[in-house]
């Protein structure tokens, strides 16, 4: 029975992996950014959502508000950060050390505003129910499951039908034939950044309504992006979506075996094999770098 | 205030170690390892015990400490021989979050959130000594080690392995004995530091080994200027007397100087990322292949 307590809570997080997961890796895939600022987004957007949630107003309201702040956040760093930098052919490092700079400002802006520490929006929705002898579950469980089901089926849609996302996938097999056939890689990039921030907001909002966040929580949700996007294959968000599910499910599956405090070293355990024997991870076509 | 100046020497002088050797891997072998605070750890976990355990003999400790660096350093060697570039950064990110649990847990060896407390003072020959003199002379010796290196057939072949692995190899240089050679060296010079730390502390724990040490021993690399011998201890310098600086601005509240300063060195990093990428002391026209 603690076996399928812990499989249902590693299903919750590791819908919030996923979605975080995929973001990046879109990111990536597309612009080729490391964008290790992409942790900071999901941070603005919950702290966005609870201070919505704080000041009375309805939460749609809060939901749409707190994906536009990831929004406006990713389109500034590609815009102001990014940019000038790749500007002057800046190696990768360069961008690393700009995001990373970047995420400690924030962090600590939040930090002083907010106030250090957890804070939780308190929902009737994070409150479990027992639907099975020793079994709690939850609604909010149901909802970021289906979240994450409907925003990866119209991901999905989006970069196979609409002609945008065709022209975003073009981008991340081949920038310059993208600017032969007259299209503008530079609106395309803005909207990789735009869409792959965007994917953080309702991750942020569920982890706002059931663990609760706190202004350093930004560095766990890169890690797990970056963990995960590497253990999936770089370029695939299939892959991303789906190791962050499976280091959301190992992280809790594990707690059976070690202490809570041990979770997250079992997401780096896995990814450090990963980067040892099979630097390609799942589904990703072996590379030379 | 000279024993304030004298603690503030001594700390400059442990972070010029640890700047300076990470600047060796970053600026000079192109390996971007952010775990360099694991290994400052190690030094300061083994160093700390020799001097509980056995004899307050900062030599002995400073040795041991280098030992299980250096050995240890390799969990690092392997991901670099396998991987580069954001692979190789995911990569010591992951062994960074590892050991600071296994630091946090293996209550042992480390005393675990605790920490290892009472730690001697260093004693050579029944004498007590100050850690200044051994951190400056430390530094000294790595420094010169460095700039030697750096010019001699060694040096060479790591910055040809930075610039194009793989006509480095075609040239018949062994890269992944000069891969692992740097970061043994590196990381045994972290260990060193670790171990002057415990020594000049008397107390250590986990919080100093974090995540948050190793990004602000990169950013005192980069603000300075990878790549370069001097460098790295300007940014040192910098970062350390920054929080003293703060703290004598009236109008900010003592409780979020630690956050101001954070603020400043994180922006410090991203505008130099923008306008000046080879850091304060690099060279511009040479910056942009090594930073």
């Amino acid at each position: 029975m603690l076996f399928l307590q812990l499989l249902l809570n590693g299903l919750q997080t590791g819908a919030i992996y996923a979605l975080t997961a995929a973001g990046f890796a879109l990111i990536f895939g597309a612009t080729k950014i490391f964008h290790v600022a992409h942790g900071t987004a999901f941070t603005i957007a919950g702290y966005v959502f609870l201070f919505a949630w704080g000041a009375g107003w309805p939460s749609w309201l809060g939901v749409l508000a707190s994906i536009a702040a990831a929004m406006v956040f990713g389109i500034v760093m590609e815009r102001l950060v990014y940019r000038p930098i790749q500007r002057h052919e800046g190696s990768f490092f360069t961008v690393f050390v700009a995001a990373f700079g970047v995420s400690i400002v924030v962090q600590n802006i939040i930090g002083m505003i907010a106030g250090r520490g957890f804070a939780t929006v308190d929902t009737p929705l994070s409150f479990s129910a027992e639907i099975l002898p020793e079994i709690f579950v939850a609604p909010m469980l149901w909802i970021s499951l289906a979240t994450a089901g409907v925003l990866f089926v119209a991901l999905t849609l989006f970069l196979t039908r609409h002609p945008a996302g065709v022209a975003l996938r073009a981008l991340a097999q081949n920038p310059d034939l993208i600017r032969t056939y007259g299209l503008s890689s530079n609106g395309l990039s803005v909207l990789a950044f735009a869409i792959g921030s965007a994917l953080a907001a309702p991750a942020a909002i569920v982890t706002a309504m059931t663990t609760g966040l706190n202004e350093a929580i930004g560095h766990h949700v890169m890690l797990i992006s970056i963990a995960a996007t590497i253990v999936g294959g770089i370029g695939s968000l299939r892959g991303a979506a789906l190791a962050g599910m499976m280091l959301g499910i190992a992280e809790s599956l594990a707690l059976t075996v070690v202490d809570t405090q041990w979770a997250e070293a079992v997401s780096f355990l896995v990814l450090f094999g990963f980067i040892i024997f099979r630097p390609a991870g799942i589904f990703g076509v072996t590379q030379t770098r | 205030m000279t024993a304030f100046l004298i603690n503030l020497a001594t700390l400059a002088a442990i972070s010029g170690i640890l700047a300076s050797t990470l600047n060796f891997i970053v600026g000079y072998a192109g390996i971007f390892s952010v775990a360099h605070a694991v290994f400052f750890g190690l030094g300061a976990y083994g160093g700390a015990q020799v001097a509980l355990l056995l004899v307050p003999n900062p030599f002995l400790a400073c040795l041991v400490a280098a030992v299980i660096a250096g050995g240890l350093s390799l969990c690092l060697a392997l991901p670099a021989l396998r991987v580069r570039g954001e692979y190789f950064v995911a990569a010591s990110l992951g062994l960074q979050m590892v050991a600071a649990t296994l630091f946090a847990e293996l209550k042992p060896l480390t005393g675990g959130i605790g920490g290892l407390v009472g730690i001697p003072r260093p004693e050579i020959l029944g004498t007590i000594v100050p850690v200044l003199p051994l951190a400056l002379a430390a530094l000294a010796l790595i420094l010169w080690a460095t700039a030697r290196l750096q010019r001699g057939t060694f040096g060479r072949t790591l910055q040809s392995i930075r610039d194009a692995d793989s006509a480095a190899e075609s040239l018949g240089k062994n890269v992944n004995a000069a891969k692992t050679l740097a970061v043994v060296f590196a990381c045994a010079g972290a260990g060193v530091a670790g171990a002057l730390y415990a020594l000049h502390l008397s107390f250590i724990n986990v919080e100093s080994f974090t995540l948050d040490q190793s990004i602000q021993i990169m950013a005192m690399v980069i603000i300075g200027g990878a790549g370069t011998l001097w460098g790295p201890l300007v940014g040192a310098v910098l970062l350390l007397s920054l929080p003293a600086v703060i703290s004598f601005i009236p109008f900010i509240p003592p409780t979020e100087v630690g956050a101001v300063q954070q603020i400043i060195y994180g922006t410090a990093m991203t505008l130099l990322m923008i306008f000046r990428p080879a850091g304060l002391l690099g060279d511009m026209s040479k910056g942009k292949s090594t930073a």
